[in-house]
């Protein structure tokens, strides 16, 4: 799968595991595989609820701090899609493999301390999402994740919706925000110097991205490209995904 | 006898209420991929296709999976573990908390007659209780009546195969060829395989044990079910499949 | 504790008695690999090898370091493989298991002992800067034969591999960012591939070629030779397992060889096609910083 712009996404792609797909949007291209619910281990078994366990692996280097600051906040936002409650002492078990991230062709590569970018956390937490929904895992809802970078240059501020590695660098800001199904709001992180109102603005363009299901503007979705806030439609494309997925598998009814 | 409503559903959508079933004397009965949220909300669990039975009065979710969450009253194949004093520890799904099998739990069994299973040795058995907070409980006979019902330890020459749970679903349904898409047994047995000899015993956790006299002929049968179930082939591609696999394997 | 699954009795005792009959579960021969594929990623490096359902990603990086001080010319180059719960539930993080243990010393022994990379040429300045290469190797799944995919991935990334430029003038060592100047592929010798052996039967006296997961936990002992279409053997590894004829394994090693040459031509003709696709309009010999020598 090459690395593309519009987001592309492959279900099933690894015939062991209970659910996994292969997501690849904005240059990043990340493979999860999901396993669950299995029996979990003394040390992380909760009477009343699934333990659920992320694993994030770079694509080089050994991973480090910041790979185990990504899997803490998977988990407390995946934690809280799944249905937990319904498999009290089990375990669903869900590793991220990065296959690819956009290369900075202005800098050459440092490796043992692999730094996964911030931008990256959509992209794990896209297809975190998908696998979870191809193993069939009970979930209460599901979710859509974007990354939004704000820059001032030459005086004027841009909102930039899935930001370039070259962009998160010279930006002022960089905030990633999930939103469920029903139009809440996950997960938000942010790193930077940014004004609160900055925050809202943020907050607008990335529920309009995540939000945005189809038949917007004469029944077609529009995957809109201009300078003000563009960015694929994610919750169309999730349903799009799925959908070609269940057909695929009750092609026989 | 299910309706024909395409409606593909996601975890967390509302549905709409005209699609529910109502019936004046049944109580709705809601299937697996759906949970009731009191007082009146019915929500999806996971992505699938919603089927409405209006004569059953029931409602649930079609999709399908690869890790098998007991429940109650199926029938499933288990591979014993290892026999503590009282009952053995069987797999029934890999990874998952094992389950306990009674030793008495057979037709006619004693202390003094009852089967010695060795571990790694496969039972034919049904889930006798499954919820949440339990680990599973097996049995290879029917309480009440005292019969086995076909249920018990595997013997003879075979092996068995991994299919996906939906799959396996429709090999258990009653007219699996009509109403599951399933005809590859039915081919492999007629004259498209050459009229082959062999058993099936299907569990709905997703194993199938495929036992016959000729290893050729289980490898044949064995082969034919994972790919009908991989590449999702209609009738007419297993019926090709079939013709296939048996010229291989000459 | 992590839970190993075993295969049942029934399946031991079914593989054991179909290969007897010369059957195998997926309807192979008994030396015939299962449909091998080979893909590269968009950046230089990546290495994506298709064993049946046996998945492998390969990752070949470089930068620059410090050399060791014993080896002041030589440059550095490590290989990693460390197998995550991807691979299977079995496996924990940071907790080496005995596949993984053999995984990575037979990688070490057939990639890096063999001077498959001319480590020499990794260096910058004698004693002070050197290329510290690194192949990542990533599981994704595991239905037998790693060892065979694993070698087969990283040898392909390290040939698909460039690093960047690098120039010295006048004590000054300047490195070119992708940007700047096109980079240059590693300084390749050889090229080694492992053929893995499993045997069964109570004398070890069939011997089969790449072996799925369940024929790998029923098997009785197992065999890996490395060596390169030349025929020039890196290592032999029989770790244990029940004792096999000595010419029997003379045989195995030579129908090694003939295997090793379809490996080889296999990719090297996809590093060309892969190559081709590159250069779609002919730049690459303009772009190219080196003399012809």
């Amino acid at each position: 799968m090459t690395a593309t712009t519009a987001p592309e996404a492959a279900l099933g792609v690894l015939p062991r595991a209970d659910g996994s797909a292969k997501y690849s949007h904005a240059g990043y291209i990340v493979t999860a595989s999901v396993n669950g619910p299995i029996e979990a281990q003394r040390r992380d078994e909760h009477p009343y609820e699934a333990h659920v366990d992320v694993i994030v692996r770079p694509a080089a280097g050994v991973g480090g701090t910041r790979e185990r600051h990504l899997e803490s906040i998977l988990q407390s936002s995946l934690a809280q899609i799944i249905l937990v409650r319904n498999f009290p002492r089990s375990l669903i078990q869900i590793v991220l493999q990065v296959e690819h991230s956009p290369e900075n062709d202005y800098v050459n590569t440092k490796l043992v301390q692999a730094n996964l970018n911030f931008a990256i956390m959509p992209a794990l937490f896209q297809t975190a999402v998908l696998a979870l929904l191809s193993a069939g895992v009970p979930m209460k809802a599901t979710a859509t994740a974007t990354a939004v970078a704000l820059s001032h240059q030459d005086g004027s501020k841009r909102t930039i919706v899935d930001p370039s590695p070259r962009e998160v660098e010279t930006a002022q800001s960089v905030h990633v925000l999930a939103f469920t199904s029903h139009d809440e709001l996950l997960l938000a992180e942010s790193e930077g110097d940014f004004t609160v109102k900055e925050w809202d603005d943020v907050y607008e363009t990335a529920s309009k991205v995540c939000c945005q299901s189809a038949l917007q503007k004469e029944g077609i979705a529009m995957v809109l490209d201009d300078e003000d806030a563009g960015g694929p439609a994610m919750r169309h494309f999730l349903r799009s995904t799925m959908e070609s997925k269940v057909a695929a598998d009750l092609h026989w009814k | 006898m299910a309706t024909n409503e395409r409606l593909f559903v996601l975890p967390g959508e509302t549905i709409d209420p005209s699609l529910i079933p109502t019936h004046k004397k049944h109580p709705l009965r809601l299937g697996p991929g759906l949970r009731h949220i009191p007082p009146s909300d019915i929500v999806p669990t996971v992505a699938g296709q919603l089927i409405t039975n209006p004569l059953k009065n029931s409602m649930w979710v079609e999709y399908n999976s690869h890790r098998y969450i007991p429940s109650q009253g199926d029938i499933i194949l288990a591979q014993i573990l290892r026999s503590t004093t009282d009952f053995y520890l069987c797999s029934i799904a890999p990874y998952s908390a094992p389950a306990t099998l009674p030793h008495l739990a057979f037709e006619s069994a004693t202390k003094k007659t009852r089967p010695q299973l060795a571990p790694g040795s496969l039972v034919y058995a049904r889930v006798s209780l499954a919820n949440r907070h339990m680990d599973p409980e097996l049995e290879c006979v029917n309480p009440s009546t005292g019969k086995a019902d076909g249920l018990g330890p595997i013997t003879g020459n075979g092996c068995v195969f991994d299919v996906s749970l939906g799959f396996a679903r429709r090999l258990l349904m009653a007219r699996s060829r009509e109403d599951g898409g399933v005809g590859v047994l039915e081919m492999l047995g007629g004259e498209e395989g050459g009229g082959l000899a062999f058993e099936t015993a299907a569990g709905r956790n997703g194993k199938v044990w495929v036992g016959s006299e000729s290893p050729r002929t289980v490898v044949i049968v064995g082969r034919a079910l994972q790919e009908t179930d991989k590449g999702g082939l209609g009738i007419e591609e297993q019926r090709r499949l079939v013709k296939r696999l048996v010229k291989e394997m000459r | 504790m992590p839970r190993e699954v075993e295969p049942s009795l029934n399946e031991r005792q079914f593989v054991l008695q179909a290969l007897q009959e010369n059957l195998r579960l997926d309807g192979r021969e008994l030396d015939q690999y299962r449909p091998l594929e080979l893909n590269f990623g968009e950046e230089y490096g990546v290495a994506d090898v298709t064993l049946g359902k046996t998945r492998v990603l390969a990752k070949a990086t470089a930068e620059v370091t410090v050399p060791y001080t014993d080896r002041p010319l030589d440059g550095i180059f490590t290989i990693a493989t460390e197998l995550s719960p991807m691979t299977s539930p079995s496996f924990e993080v940071n907790r080496p298991t005995e596949t993984e243990v053999l995984l990575s010393r037979l990688l070490e022994k057939t990639v890096r002992r063999s001077g498959a990379l001319d480590t020499e040429s990794l260096c910058l300045v004698a004693g002070q800067k050197c290329w510290s290469v690194r192949v990542d190797v990533h599981v994704l799944s595991h239905d037998g034969n790693l060892i065979d995919a694993a070698c087969f991935a990283v040898v392909a990334a390290l040939r698909h591999f460039r690093k960047p430029d690098t120039s010295m003038e006048a004590g000054v060592l300047t490195v070119y960012t992708p940007a700047e100047r096109e980079p240059v592929p590693l300084s390749w010798l050889h090229s080694p591939f492992c053929v893995t052996w499993s045997f069964f039967g109570e004398d070890g006296e069939i011997a089969v070629l790449d072996a799925t997961w369940l024929e790998e936990q029923v098997r009785m002992g197992s065999c890996t030779v490395s060596l390169n279409k030349h025929g020039e053997i890196c290592q032999i590894a029989k770790l244990g397992g029940t004792p096999v004829d000595a010419v029997a394994l003379l045989q195995c090693t030579s129908v090694a060889l003939t295997k090793v040459k379809e490996f080889s031509e296999l990719m090297d003709r996809r590093l060309a096609e892969d190559l081709k696709r590159r250069d779609k309009g002919g730049f690459m010999a303009q772009l190219r910083a080196d003399n012809d020598r």
